[in-house]
């Protein structure tokens, strides 16, 4: 056997991949329409998170918290959250849905999130907003539980159950992208289309990539409705792009309303963009149309010219959120490079059950290693002491530092992505982003060959 | 009273007196906010909370410590390259960050085993580096794990190795000023005067309040080895831990961010009689009277003033290039705390723009008295500002620049308000004379921006010149300005590198005897 | 107070306000000893006395002194016509104003605050 999945050693964690839940959370909420979650907890649980969407999307997005001070902390702060919860309603009348989102602290303390908003439910809303749609939704994201990732599932999956109401049935199919860009729901969008396939997307959020307008009114916001998360209940199939970001949503409304579901494989790379418009046709029985045949052709021409001249048995190690890391790792694969190191974030035991990682311990036929529980520490290490050869990084912005440190080149994919322009706009999802992955890490291991001068004058005749 | 309830803030009327306008004849016994009270839940408020005003304000600058958060991982990854503190080993604590990752289990059962354990770890995968700072988060707090107990058993084990604990949990006070607060008494009390400092000058400071954004902290340093001045430590920005730990051997400490680094500077007085000396390192009249006191204080106020002459003759014709076209522009003045005291005088007295507007998440009242008094006539003050409010006075003040954090500023960016970023600046750093230009060349640079000027454009409706292929700052600034500036010989723009402070690094300074020293000669 | 010396002090008490940090310590005390110290060498200065700063504490108190002093005599050109007592006088009541400003009439809640 060539792959080893094992857990990381260490204890600690040095240059975390992930943050903790409660940023998964917020980040569900802002993808929905008329929605402003409150963080219970300190101030910081909300400030850094906003921070955080803002140096990604260049946007600002708006999220407020309960702000937990000492005394909360030590008799308890649900009045805190029925404050909150009065204050957005007073301030901002176009809003319905309002996430009440657990961090450690309020999840230590034992703050009953779930109770309070029944109260309010009882009391502040008939009393004070008689007539005015509003929805409290409690979401338990202690951040000493998984990691962004899991409170991305764990929120999406609680948005669905409490909306989704049987009616009539739907030509529909839910797609549940995950924890993806704006560019990546163009991209799938696109596919859907092509295919004449209607979706209710969770969630709509091209709008992050939001303009400048003369107006002068425009902000960043999701789009998806609570229309929307309703009709969730009456599609014809659900299709979780993602295993672990929306995996568990599509089964609740397997479970809850005998809707069909497919998790997956996430749709990066020709195999696996296949694969999607395949079961996509199954769901739906519409056909996969000629246009995504030409589509699928200048996409693979346009790898086929940098795959096995450039690419070939470059040994490149990933990190970032795990379906976007196992996608990545299998198209590198078919591009002939060499994942070497696959790193993912959180102590998740699932992972040694996906398929796709018993694919990699099955059929990999060189030194392979996986690491849960990783940190970016797992990578500098053995770069900088183990001697573990890495000719190309794939990640987020947080390990910038290991790439230049190291003399690395990096291709920035995931979230965050701060440190280089735009590429929230870009997918990774689909044979667009396919292509546009292909030629972003050939593009930068040309600029990295000219700046080494590592055989630079090969490009010439290219 | 002269407080201000905007609009927005109708519905929550305790809101009405944190803000202020003030007016002619007024002054702080009437015109000033509330502060530094509990923030109203939901009010979409901008203030962080303890934890990180503890570690990302003021641990973490400090270069050559492992900055360890004991608690579940999101606190350490958000605190981590979300701000600007250089410093001159290689940026070792910008680049690594370690959290002991509590998990569940942890909660219950307590994580003071874990904590041991991560320590250990930690100093074995840096072996280089042998001192550490251990910050407290609300988890950790809240289950009473005993990590100054932990610290205490790894020194002893590791005699090489030296802990400091800041226990500034993120819920502990309105805003991250509550850690500010926490991480300096913390300091005091456990590590100044646990190393003796070498003594190398006659004439010894520390530097207090100093966070190296984007090399601010070199560039004073340069100033200070330029009089011969030995700074013993600088609290904290490009400071080393021992160095800290001497700070009680300094004449002097001369204090820059007294929000949030004045509790040291007064428990220093108390405890070893050394005064404290407030000043201000941003514009051309503060620096130069930032060192002359410096150097009176040391009776060699002519090395102050030959470093005034030098720089001033350096950089005054450019502030003055920039001062000519910013002069009666509006800025919003909306930083965290100390900026806006820092910046409102000087910035409209040397850059001529008028400061309608300042704000701060998370200062004191203090800060406010500082502020208001340096405003001038109308100003709108505001305490704690919250994203509405922030949207009314942008409306109604129509700012042409709003100087801010980074999200607020992409707010700003939709409502097409060019913003800098007040706390880790856009092109700094803005200390000294040479930094006040770079700053004034950024503010430049973004009021007088062609594309800015573009997203004023509605293609729909307003007219369209099809005869302009591009403009220039330099075209849109000039516009109305006398021929006699436009044409000046003297005043010239920003003639300096884009980065400054590399060479600094490098710089060799002439050498002071000690008065000890050349008796002895 | 008359009204050229009502004038005159606001004059002098707009310069501490907009280019002096001293006055604003964070506490009273500090405050009083603040404005009692420097305000008090900024006078024997503008009456060419002899301020003697020996302890560093006073060097301290004397180079804001100085700079303030300096800056006074430099903008505020009547100063030079004015006898040694009325310049006391005055700068009496420049002190009594800053106390009334940033102690007295503070409305600074954290003023009293018996720690740091």
């Amino acid at each position: 056997m060539y792959c080893e999945v094992n857990e990381k050693e260490r204890a600690g964690v040095i240059n975390p991949i992930f943050t903790c839940q409660p940023c998964g959370a917020q980040y569900a909420s802002i993808g929905i329409k008329e929605c402003i979650g409150i963080v219970h907890g300190g101030q910081g649980c909300v400030m850094f998170v906003r921070l955080l969407f803002s140096q990604h999307f260049k946007e600002s997005f708006e999220i407020a918290s309960s702000s937990v001070h000492e005394d909360g902390a030590i008799f308890g702060a649900l009045n805190r959250v029925e404050e909150a919860v009065d204050v957005l309603l007073m301030r901002y009348p176009d809003v319905k849905v309002i996430p009440i989102i657990s961090t450690c602290s309020t999840e230590v303390i034992g703050d009953d999130i779930d109770g309070v908003v029944i109260k309010m439910n009882e009391t502040l809303l008939p009393e004070k907003y008689p007539g005015r749609e509003v929805h409290l939704i409690p979401i338990h994201t202690p951040s000493f539980v998984g990691s962004m990732v899991s409170g991305y599932d764990v929120a999406v999956k609680d948005f669905v159950s409490y909306f989704a109401k049987k009616s009539e049935p739907s030509e529909k199919i839910n797609l549940i992208t995950g924890w993806v860009n704006p560019g990546d729901v163009t991209a799938i969008k696109h596919l859907l289309a092509e295919m004449d396939v209607e979706a209710n997307v969770l969630f709509e959020i091209e709008t992050f990539d939001a303009p400048l307008m003369p107006s002068g009114n425009h902000v960043a916001h999701g789009e998806t409705t609570v229309e929307d998360l309703v009709d969730t209940a009456n599609a014809q199939g659900t299709i979780a792009l993602n295993r672990y970001e929306g995996g568990s949503t599509a089964k609740y409304l397997q479970d809850e309303f005998d809707i069909p579901m497919i998790i997956g494989p996430t749709p990066i790379g020709i195999r696996n963009t296949d694969t999607f418009l395949k079961n996509l046709s199954e769901m739906t029985g519409k056909p996969i149309p000629e246009s995504l045949v030409r589509e699928r052709g200048i996409a693979i021409d346009a790898i086929t010219d940098v795959a096995h001249m450039f690419l070939a048995d470059k040994k490149v190690a990933i990190y970032g959120n795990p379906d976007l890391v196992i996608g990545l790792a299998q198209f590198c694969l078919d591009m002939e490079m060499k994942p070497v190191l696959l790193l993912l974030g959180d102590d998740n035991p699932n992972y040694k059950d996906d398929p796709r990682i018993q694919e990699f311990e099955k059929n990999i036929d060189y030194k392979m290693e996986i690491i849960t529980n990783a940190d970016l520490w797992e990578l500098e290490n053995r770069i900088k002491n183990d001697g573990l050869e890495v000719d190309l990084i794939l990640g987020h912005s947080k390990g910038r530092f290991t790439a230049m440190d190291m003399n690395i080149p990096m291709v920035r994919v995931g979230f965050p992505v701060y440190d280089r322009a735009g590429m929230y706009r870009y997918p990774v999802l689909g044979y667009a982003g396919a292509m546009w992955l292909a030629e972003t890490i050939a593009n930068t291991w040309f600029v990295d060959m000219e700046y080494k001068k590592n055989r630079e004058t090969i490009l010439n005749v290219w | 009273m002269p407080y201000h309830l905007f609009k927005c803030s109708e519905s929550i009327p305790e809101r009405e007196k944190h803000a202020v306008i003030k007016g002619e004849g007024e002054d702080l016994t009437s015109a000033l906010p509330l502060g530094y009270l509990n923030t109203i839940p939901g009010s979409i408020s901008e203030r962080g909370c303890a934890y990180c005003g503890a570690k990302h304000v003021i641990g973490t600058p400090m270069k050559d410590v492992i900055h360890m958060s004991h608690g579940p991982v999101g606190c350490t990854y958000d605190t981590w390259q979300t701000k600007r503190y250089i410093s001159d080993n290689d940026n070792f604590q910008l680049k690594y960050t370690y959290a002991t990752d509590m998990k569940e289990q942890h909660i219950v059962f307590g994580a003071e085993k874990l904590l041991k354990k991560n320590i250990l770890e930690a100093f074995a995968a840096f072996p280089e580096m042998k001192r550490m700072t251990l910050y407290q988060t609300c988890a950790s707090a809240l289950i009473g794990d005993d990590i100054n107990a932990i610290a205490e058993e790894v020194m002893e084990e590791l005699p090489d190795v030296d802990i400091f604990v800041c226990n500034s949990p993120g819920f502990g006070g309105p805003s991250q000023s509550g850690g500010h607060h926490k991480i300096n008494i913390a300091w005091i009390n456990q590590k100044v005067g646990t190393v003796e400092p070498e003594i190398t000058s006659d004439y010894v400071i520390n530097y207090v309040g100093e966070y190296n954004i984007q090399g601010d902290q070199e560039v004073m340093q340069d100033f200070f080895k330029r009089m011969g001045i030995q700074i013993l430590s600088t609290f904290t920005g490009n400071g080393s831990y021992d160095d800290l730990r001497g700070m009680h051997r300094a004449q002097l400490n001369v204090l820059e961010c007294a929000r949030s680094a004045e509790y040291i500077c007064n428990e220093l007085r108390v405890r070893y009689g050394i005064p404290r000396l407030d000043i201000d390192g941003f514009g051309h009249e503060a620096m130069a009277s930032s060192l002359r006191k410096v150097g009176m204080f040391f009776g060699i106020e002519d090395r102050a003033e030959a470093i005034i002459a030098e720089e001033s003759a350096r950089w005054k014709p450019e502030l003055d290039w920039y001062k000519a076209r910013l002069t009666d522009k509006k800025v919003c003045l909306w930083p965290g705390g100390s900026k806006l005291w820092h910046w409102a005088n000087v910035i409209h007295e040397e850059m001529g723009v008028n400061v309608v507007s300042v704000y701060t998440k998370f200062g004191h009242q203090q800060d406010m008295e500082k502020g208001v008094s340096r405003c001038e006539v109308g100003a709108l003050a505001i305490d704690d500002p919250n994203e509405l409010e922030g949207m009314e006075a942008i409306e109604t003040l129509e700012p042409d620049i709003i100087f801010t954090g980074k999200r607020p500023g992409e707010v700003a960016k939709k409502v097409r308000v060019p913003y800098l970023n007040a706390h880790a600046y856009h092109n700094g750093p803005y200390k000294g004379w040479e930094g006040w230009v770079r700053f004034a060349r950024d503010i430049y640079n973004g009021i007088y921006s062609p594309i800015h000027k573009l997203s004023l454009l509605d293609i729909s409706k307003d007219e369209i010149r099809t005869d302009v292929g591009f403009e220039t700052q330099r075209l849109l600034s000039d516009v109305n300005l006398s021929d006699e500036i436009k044409n000046s010989t003297t005043l010239r723009e920003y003639t300096g590198k884009y980065d400054c402070i590399k060479d600094l690094r490098d710089k060799t300074y002439p050498e002071y005897l000690t008065k000890k020293v050349s008796e002895a000669v | 107070m008359d009204e050229l010396t009502k004038d005159r002090v606001e004059q002098l008490i707009d310069y501490i306000m907009k280019k002096c940090l001293w006055q604003f310590h964070s506490r009273t005390w500090d405050r009083e000893r603040q404005n009692e110290n420097i305000l008090g060498m900024t006078t024997q200065l503008l009456c060419d006395e002899t301020v003697t700063a020996e302890s560093i504490e006073d060097k301290c108190y004397w180079v804001d002194a100085v700079c303030l002093a300096d800056a006074y005599k430099e903008r505020y050109t009547w100063l030079a016509d004015l006898e040694k007592p009325e310049i006391k006088s005055l700068m009496q009541d420049v002190k009594n104003r800053l106390d009334h400003l940033t102690i007295t009439g503070s409305l600074n809640e954290e003023l009293n605050d018996p720690l740091y």
